[in-house]
């Protein structure tokens, strides 16, 4: 599993990119990690209001900081999909 | 940042130190001034308009639903309503500067097209509810309100003139839009998010108003309570902490930069001599709207610290005019954002962007000392 935290470098960019990883680190589930901060990149995915996530290629959230709770059920239903098919 | 570079700031620093006139006249008084401002903010400005802007702004970038505002800046929109939502959604949809590139740039390349694009850029800062609300505790309502309906009207003009000029290098295709209907916004009516947002504006106005102590504290309490009630019984918790998380990043991240920024003003009022600033922009002309534009177009002011310097600069005799001119490019244009939207936009746009902000607000300015 891939997981890119998009946003410029902000503070809540930031706060998101830390939660993700406590969460990884929680559950237990080895996934990559990216930070992208290129803006055409991030537009590219139609991510506006930053910060954005994607797992595995597939835009989950944008625009504020979820809590962990939230961010454990967006990778748990990814992680679902990919073992359903 | 390189070891030799720490090295000559080290020893730059030790250098005004060791020769630095410590006790000349003109740098006790500076220094002295800089402190009275600092302390003039600290008791008119901090509690009774910072704190509770603070936590509006927290408000608006937790609870105020987003979707429903973006949706109207998408490929499909109608100009003549992508135009004016562009130019005040900036209040709403960027509460923090770093959120503003990758808006415009997103605006651009898959949403309405360059010029509400241009308007979202232009406004994004000024329209900005700390800063209105800072300017208004400051300068007065009719500097917060001359201030919001110029920067309205300039940013909208700015589009289409924009949009007129590179009207063949727009895009015209309307594919692939915005990513939107992800559940960041919060289950709340429009209803309860509306009159939360009204009661803690309701405090930060009456703390504003000239009326009997004793009301005003009661008024107040009433009002705090009010809000403290809708977070207990009807926002869930993690919201709140969301709410409360906002603003203290943004109190963070502005106030250092604020206090700064007021000290250095209260130096100005010193060390400028007032014939210079009487001389340069004292007069509602065009040339000192020029002056006025020039200066704030290259002048890089962090969030809020061009309300002290405004305010200090028209204590030494700067015009109503000059004044706000100075609000106009001081907040949308800085040597550093020069850069980057040179690198955003290209060289051509980014040019056409500048000359046309500068010449718009000298004539903003101009009209706002001739008539109010």
């Amino acid at each position: 599993m891939t997981i890119k935290v998009l946003g410029p470098g902000c503070m809540n960019c930031k706060t998101l990119e830390r939660r993700t990883l406590e969460v990884l680190s929680e559950i237990n589930l080895k996934a990559e990690v990216q930070k992208v901060e290129d803006l055409d990149s991030i537009v590219g995915y139609g991510i506006m209001r930053t910060p954005g996530l994607v797992i595995d290629e597939k835009v989950v959230w944008q625009g504020g900081v979820p809590t962990k709770e939230r961010i454990k059920e967006l990778i748990g239903s990814v992680a679902q999909k990919g073992v359903a098919s | 940042m390189k070891e030799w570079q720490k090295f000559l700031i080290l020893a730059g620093i030790f250098l005004i130190f060791y020769f630095a006139p410590i006790d000349a006249a003109v740098v006790t008084s500076s220094i002295s001034a800089g402190l009275v401002l600092l302390q003039e903010y600290a008791r008119l400005h901090v509690l009774t308009c910072l704190v509770p802007a603070f936590f509006i702004a927290g408000t608006i970038a937790v609870y105020v639903k987003k979707d429903a505002v973006m949706k109207l800046l998408g490929p499909t929109t109608k100009k003549y309503i992508a135009y004016p939502v562009g130019s005040v959604s900036g209040g709403i949809l960027a509460v923090c500067s770093c959120t503003i590139l990758p808006l415009f740039t997103g605006i651009y390349k898959r949403g309405a097209g360059i010029g509400p694009a241009v308007a979202f850029l232009f406004t994004g800062p000024a329209i900005n509810v700390t800063a209105i609300l800072l300017t208004s505790s400051v300068l007065g309502w009719d500097f917060a309100v001359g201030r919001l309906i110029a920067a309205m009207v300039i940013s909208i003009i700015a589009g289409l003139l924009m949009a007129f000029v590179f009207r063949e290098h727009d895009r015209k295709t309307t594919e692939n839009g915005f990513a939107t209907g992800l559940e960041s916004d919060v289950p709340y009516s429009n209803l309860t998010v509306t009159f939360f947002f009204i009661l803690q504006l309701a405090v930060l106005v009456i703390f504003g108003l000239s009326i009997d102590p004793s009301l005003k504290a009661i008024l107040i309490i009433l009002l705090v309570l009010a809000t403290a009630g809708i977070v207990i019984f009807k926002f869930r918790k993690e919201h709140t902490m969301e709410w409360f998380r906002e603003t203290w990043n943004l109190t963070k991240k502005i106030m250092p930069y604020l206090f700064a920024g007021v000290f250095i003003a209260g130096m100005i009022e010193t060390l400028v001599p007032e014939d210079v600033v009487t001389g340069l922009v004292g007069q509602n002309t065009f040339l000192s709207n020029a002056i006025a534009s020039t200066f704030g177009a290259f002048m890089y002011f962090a969030t809020l610290t061009e309300v002290p310097i405004i305010q200090k600069l028209m204590g030494l005799g700067m015009g109503r005019g000059p004044a706000l001119t100075l609000f106009l490019t001081g907040n949308a244009l800085s040597l550093p954002s020069m850069i980057v939207l040179f690198k955003v936009m290209g060289k051509r746009q980014a040019s056409v962007y500048i000359l046309t902000i500068m010449s718009l607000s000298v004539i903003a300015g101009w009209l706002f000392g001739e008539v109010i």
